[in-house]
């Protein structure tokens, strides 16, 4: 239709091109601006709210790295360092011993220690740990809940969008500002030790 | 010439080499995934199986080595797959960038190919792209139609549907319904029988009616004293204001009350009206009560009935009928039994209650979904079970008004029971997320005051006590043991000095208030403005059985077996007694004797004296968690299975 | 009958015998929330020390305006590359450090591709906050691109970077595979966009097909995925980059209206054919050495059509939106939830039955307090946004399919070989081929 040639046409696109650049850089860089102007200068990272958790299980195979980046977290602060841990213990346990008969853990992932009569310690291995949430469950259920589930940041890609968040059934995963990476429920005031 | 050649050889060599370690490694990583698929760390289905019979035959120790070994096998497993996929993962790709880097040097060798196509006419190669596109863009058309076509494609009032029917339901419940929306208080009052104007200034009943926010008119319009039995018009949009707080100080309205419609104190101590007894305080005044019996043999069994539904709350009495309530998930009923002859009279089904949940929360298989005890004045009988449905049915089965609380995410379930003070009906609702007490009018069931409380949930229940001038409604949770204003919900006082699962419910005598619970403390209260410790103590503990005072001794029980006495005074322990039964039924004072159900449904009969003296020792023959009621010369107990009337 | 406790439970184990636990604690100066407090913490007499809770600390907020900073860096190096040394092995060197640093090291995340759904959830939803970081991955590419043309695509998106490796033996496609094709990264725009305005779901991240190997870790399917696309690149060169990269549709806009462009010669061409098959994106205009025309009728006939087509083509590609809108509405998880809710309130029979468990999201739901009013009224708003999502997006897909005939019905004739300045990656292969030198280069060896 169009033929290729004379000086007019050649000016005349020029300039509906220039004007065309123009625009699209206008409206490039006035998104920038309007997007900027709801954005965060804070990075936010993934973090589930204990909550809201219901303990699942889905964050076990949902998370993107394997083992899962969720894990479960010990607030020894709300600890009630129980002889028969509902974390530790099978419910139907019949002897508080470490047999693996009476653990809850799949993966033998804590560790229980003798404190003084009556108490013992549970800590958690964390390169055991698999996140399915069962200690935290059977601690909830019959005990302080101090098991929480909690995505671990040295673990965590940040994806930009968290997989697990994406099928978690109770919603609990959401963005939180970097300088408050931990969510613990019902509890406050206590000061944590960052680990490096 | 012939270097490069021969050095391509190599690199074809080479690239042979990595495609085929390529192609066998990412084999061995579909095989290593299949596997992994099998071994689930979080489902060991075989193991799980193993321990549930180890559990059936916990001797067998052969079976227990294998569940260990089987056990460690699966970790070993699981661990080791996920090493061999980091690995393999690894390896592929050094060997797929070898492949690439080589097949492209091979190709960089090559000579720098150059084609020459034959070019289709630039007229038939567009419009033949044009024709393909135009063909897709009706295919995509057509699959949209299609889809529309044969899917029904009304989600949206669907969910419209299910919202009217919602809406219907709550309309209905709207009104008495304060879970929701917890800091609302329904401040309708009581309704009044229009029949009868004639006003009764000693048994005039004041309301209070705590404050809302922007009420100003309200409360000016409100002081004429004969102002009682007309409709009260209130500003509707004033009672969705949000409360301030329960002790602002408040409005008060006198109301010249009809001729009263409940029960007198006579009739009351008369009868066995709530969970332990008048008041719920744990004495009952009836007499001539047996003391020996055996469900066994029969003796002085005077019938036995088996109640259908199983529940934890105990027996009440009404002349002559007994009610009590048992529920599954899926039923919950109430019972009304002639207390002679052991016929039921009636059954009421609950169900159809607006707002009530399909799935009946889950509950710890010792609290059950029928945990609280009914109440009733005479004229009806209520019942509250662990869904939240609330119930109120006359002295013939018939219904007079229900509603559904909400739930109380009660982790082992909901426990507090019933008791009213004059027609309100006191509820003690600490639930989870919003924790109050509430008085309901027994005749509407309406909703007359609630007191939101800063508390956490509690299993413990209220009693309602004449604390010298005035009546007391007194309860236990964790903080605090706080008194409340049956009439108006207005806290009285509180004291700290309570904590953890609050399950005994407190006692009182003489001025003193008596709460415990297990991990945290006895401790005598002395009430008043401000209440204070009169002493305390921590030896034994009580997690479910609640005490009972006289002026002289307070008697306590233990889950764990241990049955102390203190003077009520001084805290000076008279007396210790350990059995080889816990408790989970509560002492109850009868004629200057304790009885006291231990958990396989033997009842010690001891003096409540200052020294322990046994007086008898009678059992049902069967489980027993609940706590006798008594009427006069009868008790009446009910088993896990039965209810048993004892008598001469 | 009042509560039972736990612990009777610890207590059972040693029947008959008393074990009395005596906690002096004063609980008050530990400030617990709403939950209740079961087993108070023990006060230790053997001098046990409690052991801190340990939180690791995230990658630092340096880093990520570090990340940033390389690649603004790496954009300014390879369009310096490209337009300036025209230098093929240059450009493969950057790929290299984009695949090791943004790929390998950085694991693919977060990517320009990716951040355009950051950027369209930022717009729709005022509640979400965006890291100022992801919006410059957003615009840093674009502005370069509207100025030099798809350099980003050139060589620092590791995506199309890891591809590139793989174009081994690449097949030239024909036309009309070519443009049909050309329509899918339209249609994964549009749904992404849909999806991430309502908040539903980042799809081009759920379906990145190179992060897991980036990562090397992920689900098997994604690799799967990965691994078809990369074998798939030997014959058919970079084909997410091509076929469904729905950035790359927004970096084809403005590459059209770019400033400078790169060129296949540097000075003029000679028509000497030589660049005709080099370019593996079949990116390169080919001069028409025959120039036939039609009757003037037909062209005029096929403007009056066209001029009617394009808005008729918009409608009914909004009202195919509109048809499909719960379709694609059912995703959401809010719409999903409510429409589970509704079927077993229809069928009770489901719920009644013993061997039924709930779904876990209808156990979350149900634990959480909402009432089924406040689901349901928040479905209704999440499908009535993707009402109007779904007809947009129907009407954008319209019209693209109408611009794009349109552009099959005009002709420009070239004269000299071009790269086709929307689909040319900047890939600087053609280059190698050309046998023009540069005039200024070859004045400054003379010299």
């Amino acid at each position: 239709m169009k033929e290729e040639g004379t000086n007019n046409e050649i000016t005349r696109r020029k300039f509906l091109t220039n004007a065309l650049r123009a625009s699209a850089g206008i409206a490039v860089g006035g998104l920038a601006v309007y997007v900027a102007g709801n954005s965060n200068t804070k990075d936010l990272v993934w973090q589930l709210d204990p909550a809201k958790c219901i303990q699942c299980g889905q964050c076990v195979t949902n998370c993107v790295v394997t083992p899962s980046a969720v894990k479960c977290v010990h607030v020894f602060d709300m600890c009630g360092y129980c002889d028969l841990c509902g974390g530790y213990f099978r419910a139907d346990a019949k002897e508080l011993t470490t047999a693996a008969e009476n653990q809850l853990c799949p993966t033998g992932a804590i560790e229980r220690k003798f404190v003084e009569d009556p108490f013992f310690e549970y800590t958690i291995t964390e390169d055991l740990c698999i996140g399915c949430g069962k200690c935290v469950a059977g601690c909830g259920a019959f005990g302080n809940g101090s098991l929480q589930l909690q995505v671990r940041h040295d673990l965590c890609k940040n994806c930009n969008q968290c997989n697990i968040a994406l099928t978690c059934p109770a919603d609990a995963f959401e963005r939180v500002p970097v300088d408050s990476v931990s969510i613990f429920k019902g509890f406050s005031d206590i000061e944590f030790v960052n680990k490096s | 010439m012939d270097k490069p050649k021969s050095n391509n050889k190599i690199l074809i060599r080479i690239a042979q080499a990595a495609g085929a370690f390529a192609f066998i490694i990412s084999m061995m990583l579909i095989v290593n995934y299949i596997q992994y698929k099998n071994i689930d760390p979080v489902n060991t289905e075989l193991i799980n199986n193993l321990i549930t019979r180890l559990n059936e035959t916990p001797e067998d120790s052969v079976l227990r080595d294998q569940i260990r070994e089987l056990d460690l096998l699966a970790r070993k497993a699981y661990f080791t797959n996920q090493w061999q996929v980091r690995t393999g993962g690894y390896l592929l790709l050094i060997c797929i960038t070898v492949l690439i880097i080589t097949l492209r040097i091979i190709r960089s060798r090559a000579k720098l190919e150059i084609t020459f196509d034959e070019h289709e006419n630039i007229i038939t190669k567009k419009k033949n792209t044009r024709t393909w596109l135009s063909v897709s863009g009706i295919i995509i058309v057509g699959l949209a139609l299609l889809s529309a076509l044969f899917s029904i494609n009304d989600l949206n009032s669907i969910i419209d549907k299910q919202l009217v029917t919602l809406k219907d339901e709550t309309i209905e419940i709207a009104k008495s319904e304060p879970i929701n929306e917890p800091v609302r208080v329904q401040d309708e009052l009581v309704e009044l029988p229009a029949s009868e104007p004639e006003s009764n200034t000693e048994t005039e009943l004041s309301v209070n009616k705590p404050e809302v926010e922007k009420s100003a008119v309200v409360t000016k319009t409100e002081s004429k004293p004969e102002a009682g039995n007309q409709e009260r018009s209130k500003p509707t949009e004033e009672t969705k204001e949000p409360v301030k707080e329960e002790k602002v100080p408040v409005e008060k309205k006198e109301l010249p009350v009809a001729k009263p419609s409940y029960p007198s104190e006579k009739k009351i101590t008369e009868n066995h009206p709530a969970f332990r007894g008048p008041g719920s305080n744990g004495i009952s005044y009836r007499k001539n009560i047996p003391v020996s019996w055996d469900g066994t043999t029969g003796e002085n069994i005077l019938w036995k009935l088996k109640v259908p539904l199983h529940g934890y709350n105990s027996p009440v009495i009404w002349g002559n009928k007994v009610f009590l309530s048992g529920a599954t998930a899926e039923k919950r009923e109430v019972y009304c039994i002639d207390r002679n002859t052991g016929n039921v009279l009636w059954t009421y089904d609950v169900t159809g209650i607006p707002g009530s949940p399909e799935k009946s929360p889950k509950t710890t298989d010792d609290t059950g979904l029928a945990a609280p005890s009914v109440t009733t004045d005479g004229e009806s009988v209520y019942a509250i079970f662990g869904n939240g449905d609330l119930v109120a049915i006359d002295m013939d089965g018939n219904e007079v008004w229900s509603k559904n609380l909400g739930p109380t995410g009660n982790h082992y379930g909901h426990s507090s029971s019933l008791i009213y003070y004059q027609d309100i009906l006191i509820l003690q609702y600490d639930t989870k997320s919003s924790p109050m007490l509430m008085g309901l009018s027994v005749k509407t069931g309406e909703t007359l005051w609630t007191t939101n409380r800063d508390v956490k949930i509690s299993w413990a229940s209220p009693i309602c006590v004449n604390t010298g001038s005035e009546y007391e409604v007194i309860i236990a949770a964790d903080p605090i043991v706080a008194s409340y204003n049956p009439l108006t919900g207005e806290e009285n006082w509180q004291i700290d000095c309570i904590f953890g699962e609050v399950g005994p419910s407190v006692a009182y005598s003489d001025g003193v208030v008596f709460a415990v619970n297990e991990y945290a403390k006895l401790a005598a209260i002395k009430i008043g403005e401000t209440p204070e410790i009169l002493w305390e103590d921590d030896e034994y503990l009580s997690d479910v059985p609640s005490p009972v005072a006289t002026e002289d001794i307070l008697i306590m029980a233990t889950s764990y077996g241990v049955v102390v006495s203190y003077d009520s005074k001084t805290g000076e322990k008279y007396w210790e007694q350990e059995f080889d039964n816990g408790f989970y039924s509560s002492p109850m004072l009868v004629e200057d004797k304790i009885y006291l159900m231990d958990m396989d449904g033997v009842t010690h009969i001891m003096k409540a004296g200052k020294q322990y003296e046994a007086l008898g020792e009678s059992p049902i023959g069967e489980n027993a968690m609940t706590t006798p009621a008594f009427s006069d010369g009868r008790i009446y107990i009910r088993g896990n299975e039965h209810l048993f009337c004892i008598g001469k | 009958m009042t509560k039972t406790t736990f612990s009777i439970f610890i207590n059972g184990f040693k029947p008959g015998k008393l074990v009395i636990f005596i906690f002096i604690i004063a609980i008050s100066f530990i400030s617990f929330d709403a939950e209740a407090q079961r087993f108070p913490k023990p006060e230790f007499e053997s001098g046990y020390e409690q052991i801190e809770t340990q939180i690791p600390v995230p990658r630092s907020n340096f880093m990520e305006y570090f990340d940033v900073f390389v690649l603004f860096i790496a954009l300014g190096i390879i369009t310096w590359i490209v337009l300036r040394k025209r230098s093929r092995t240059g450009v493969f060197w950057v790929s290299v450090f984009s695949v090791l640093y943004f790929g390998f090291f950085r694991e693919g995340c977060v990517c320009s591709v990716g951040s355009l759904q950051n950027v369209t959830l930022a717009l729709f939803n005022p509640g979400y906050k965006i890291p100022i970081t992801v919006l410059l991955f957003f615009i840093l590419p674009l502005l370069f691109t509207l100025l030099f043309g798809r350099t980003f695509c050139a060589g620092v998106c590791p995506l199309g970077a890891i591809q590139d490796f793989f174009v081994i033996k690449p097949l030239k496609l024909k036309n009309w595979v070519q443009k049909l094709l050309g329509l899918i990264p339209y249609f994964y725009l549009g749904l992404a966009v849909l999806y991430a305005a309502t908040n539903t779901d980042f799809i081009i991240c759920r379906y990145d097909p190179f992060v897991s190997i980036f990562r090397l870790n992920g689900e098997f399917s994604m690799f799967l995925l990965g691994g078809l696309f990369l074998s798939a690149s030997i014959v058919i060169a970079r084909p997410y980059c091509r076929f469904f990269c729905p950035y790359g549709v927004l970096l084809n806009w403005m590459s059209r209206i770019s400033l400078f462009h790169m060129t296949i010669t540097p000075t003029k061409c000679v028509q000497c054919k030589l660049c005709e098959g080099s370019c593996p994106f079949d990116a390169i205009d080919i001069p028409d050495t025959e120039k036939p025309k039609e009757s003037k009728q037909t062209t005029k006939r096929r403007f009056i059509a066209l001029v009617v087509l394009i808005p008729l083509i918009t409608l009914t590609g909004a009202w195919s939106g509109y048809l499909i809108h719960e379709k694609l509405a059912i995703v959401n998880s809010k719409v999903e939830l409510a429409i589970e809710l509704i079927y077993l309130d229809k069928h009770p029979e489901i719920t009644d039955d013993p061997s039924y468990t709930e779904s876990f999201e209808v156990e979350a739901f149900r634990t959480s307090g909402q009432s089924k009013e406040q689901l349901f009224e928040e479905a209704k708003l999440v499908i009535s946004k993707f009402r109007i999502g779904s007809i947009l997006f129907g009407g954008f897909i319209g019209l693209v399919f109408g611009i794009t005939l349109a552009g099959l019905s005009v002709y420009r004739y070239k004269n000299d070989y071009e790269p086709n300045k929307g689909e040319c990656l900047s890939c600087a292969r053609c280059m190698d081929y050309c046998p023009v030198d540069d005039e200024s280069k070859l004045i400054e060896k003379v010299k």
